[in-house]
């Protein structure tokens, strides 16, 4: 086994980021987070520490990638009641051990349960939190951090005032990246007296039916927007999706549209894709978007408007009616 | 009798965005405000919830007057009584400022026995303010949620992450935020409570009425500062076809063919 710390004798001053654990395995986004900061924490001279919260050491599915992970340090708090994800005790956990570390910095995936937990521990705290970052760097010893704003083709670079820094890091942003040298393991334990209860009873749980789209990994994605006009169009993209093998994609407003489910959206708050080829139609690529498919291979851009941000960027722009140049193009491939 | 409250917010009509130059924060006096698209299924879940069981929903929005009209859309859509919370002190806010605001507010209307918001605004994107004031309130917070059922004496709360649905067991007072994706239908506003609420007027809250600390207010208040705003720059890169649509389509299958997408 590894070394045991008490809670009380945590080395301080370090970058801790969350390591989410579901049914013992450790989400993927919690090792892509570990690439920025790794940077991050070499330039200002600190320690990265991967901190755990898990049911039982046995049942970690993928702890071989655990111990390739850039962390220098991975801590393990284990007590049965850690079992499932109780947004009240996870707060409690990670706050205990923030009182006694005095982090530098505290970053959190951008899932939906690093979306619930790091909220409530910034609040418990009163300290900021970011949220949807997707660049970090260090300035003038401070970390600044970058995230796109609503509407228009803005990014905001923000600071945090308060200790420790507290950000979301978006999902899919950052390639995982392994390190040299394997990762320091400890098992922090907690005073006697520490209570593991939850205000929150898990009763019953109903694993998700759907299949997750592919589209964060695919090779090619055919995206619309608004410019498609209407659902009954927007669909015909994923008839030419099956012909080239593709995922579907779509942009904010035609997801707030219902025109396709959220899963589907590409940007700020949803996937992030890096497919060989990209296909926008009807899209006129605000920033919301952009930032989640600009580092695709080949872009190309169908769109009315010559002056649109896609335009531009695409490795390929065809000005016309993206309604009708699908409809031909469906045509065309189904001779 | 149960009493709930709804927190809703006014966001900007998208392409009225007005950014101010000196604070980077949004300019929301000058732009028109529409409810949160995501604050409606909020909403349906306090009239579904009104319907069932016995309770009092209570709408409150921290903003400039201009979400008035937003307030009273929530009250012809079944809430039973409007706040605004406004104060020139809460400009520029953020989600640690604006959760310290509600809980103040919130705390005021004890005993309540849930608080819905909506997951996100669609502004700042944050989904922050629904645990961060559960936690400023030390009560337990639950996001994505789907629906909610009362058993006995207790909450039955549906939420919804990466891996599936749980359902949990939780004792009131709780906030929840409400999945964007929860309902089907989402009832549209009374004519009668349009007409009736064309006379009625929300309850104004301030600062001082709230008895809040000026220096956890508005920007000098908020732990997380914008110290840059820049504009993407965007690099030409390729080459921009014009011309009848069946040339395009010929253009846009000869590159699928070079990069093998298509072979014939």
């Amino acid at each position: 086994m590894f070394e045991k710390i008490k809670l009380e004798n945590l080395p301080k001053e370090n970058i801790l980021t969350f390591g989410e654990f579901y049914k013992g395995k450790l989400h993927n986004s919690s090792l892509e987070i570990l690439s920025p900061l790794k940077n991050i924490a070499k330039s200002l001279n600190k320690k990265l520490i991967l901190v755990c919260l898990i049911d039982s050491f046995k049942n970690i599915k993928n702890l071989k990638e655990i111990k390739k992970s850039l962390a220098d340090e991975v801590w393990f708090v284990i007590n049965s009641e850690l079992k499932d994800f109780k947004d009240d005790l996870y707060t409690e956990v990670l706050t205990q051990i923030i009182k006694s570390s005095q982090p530098y910095g505290f970053f959190f995936p951008a899932t939906k349960i690093g979306m619930s937990l790091a909220p409530r521990i910034a609040g418990a705290l009163k300290v900021g939190l970011c949220a949807h970052v997707n660049y970090l760097e260090v300035k003038d010893n401070q970390i600044v951090m970058s995230r796109p704003t609503y509407g228009e083709n803005i990014i905001a670079k923000l600071v945090s005032k308060s200790s420790p820094v507290m950000a979301t890091i978006s999902l899919g942003v950052f390639n995982i990246k392994y390190g040299k040298e394997e990762p320091l393991m400890k098992e922090i334990i907690f005073p006697e007296n520490f209570s593991w209860s939850s205000k929150l009873k898990i009763r019953n749980f109903i694993p998700s039916k759907k299949k997750p789209t592919k589209l964060s990994t695919a090779k090619i994605v055919v995206s619309g927007g608004r410019g498609l006009k209407n659902k009954e169009t927007f669909q015909k993209l994923f008839e030419l999706a099956e012909i080239l093998g593709a995922e579907v994609g779509a942009t904010r407003p035609v997801c707030y549209e219902g025109w396709v489910e959220e899963e589907r959206m590409i940007g700020v708050s949803g996937v992030t894709v890096k497919p060989k080829v990209y296909i926008g139609f009807g899209i006129s690529g605000a920033l919301q978007h952009t930032v989640g498919m600009e580092n695709s291979e080949f872009i190309v851009a169908i769109n009315i408007d010559k002056e649109a941000p896609l335009v531009k960027m695409a490795n390929l722009a065809l000005i016309g009616d993206a309604r009708k140049i699908l409809e031909l193009l469906l045509k065309r491939l189904k001779s | 009798m149960e009493k709930i409250i709804v927190c809703i917010k006014g966001v900007p009509k998208p392409g009225s965005i007005k950014v101010d130059p000196e604070t980077h924060t949004l300019k929301r006096e000058s732009m028109e405000l529409i409810l949160n698209p995501n604050d409606r299924p909020a909403l349906e879940l306090s009239a579904r919830l009104k319907e069932t069981y016995d309770a009092e929903v209570i709408v409150i929005s921290m903003g400039p007057p201009n979400v008035v009209p937003l307030l009273k859309y929530a009250y012809a859509s079944g809430a039973d009584q409007m706040i605004l919370l406004s104060d020139r002190a809460f400009a520029g806010s953020d989600t640690l400022a604006t959760s310290y605001v509600l809980a103040k507010a919130i705390k005021k209307l004890s005993p309540f026995s849930l608080v819905l918001m909506g997951l996100k605004s669609i502004d700042g994107e944050t989904a922050q303010v629904p645990p961060e004031t559960a936690a400023l309130l030390g009560i337990p917070s639950l996001t994505n949620v789907k629906n909610i059922l009362k058993e006995k004496n207790k909450w039955i709360v549906i939420r919804e992450n990466e891996y599936g649905e749980e359902e949990v067991e939780v004792e009131a007072p709780l906030i929840v935020s409400v999945s964007p994706v929860a309902f089907d239908y989402i009832r549209p506003p009374s004519l009668k409570r349009l007409i009736e609420v064309k006379n009625k007027e929300p309850l104004i809250w301030t600062a001082s009425d709230l008895n809040l600390d000026p220096q956890k207010l508005g920007l000098s208040g908020s732990p997380t500062q914008v110290v840059e705003v820049y504009e993407r720059k965007i690099e030409m890169k390729g080459n921009i076809l014009e011309g009848e649509p069946q040339e395009l389509v010929e253009k846009l299958i000869e590159v699928l063919k070079e990069k093998t997408l298509i072979k014939h």
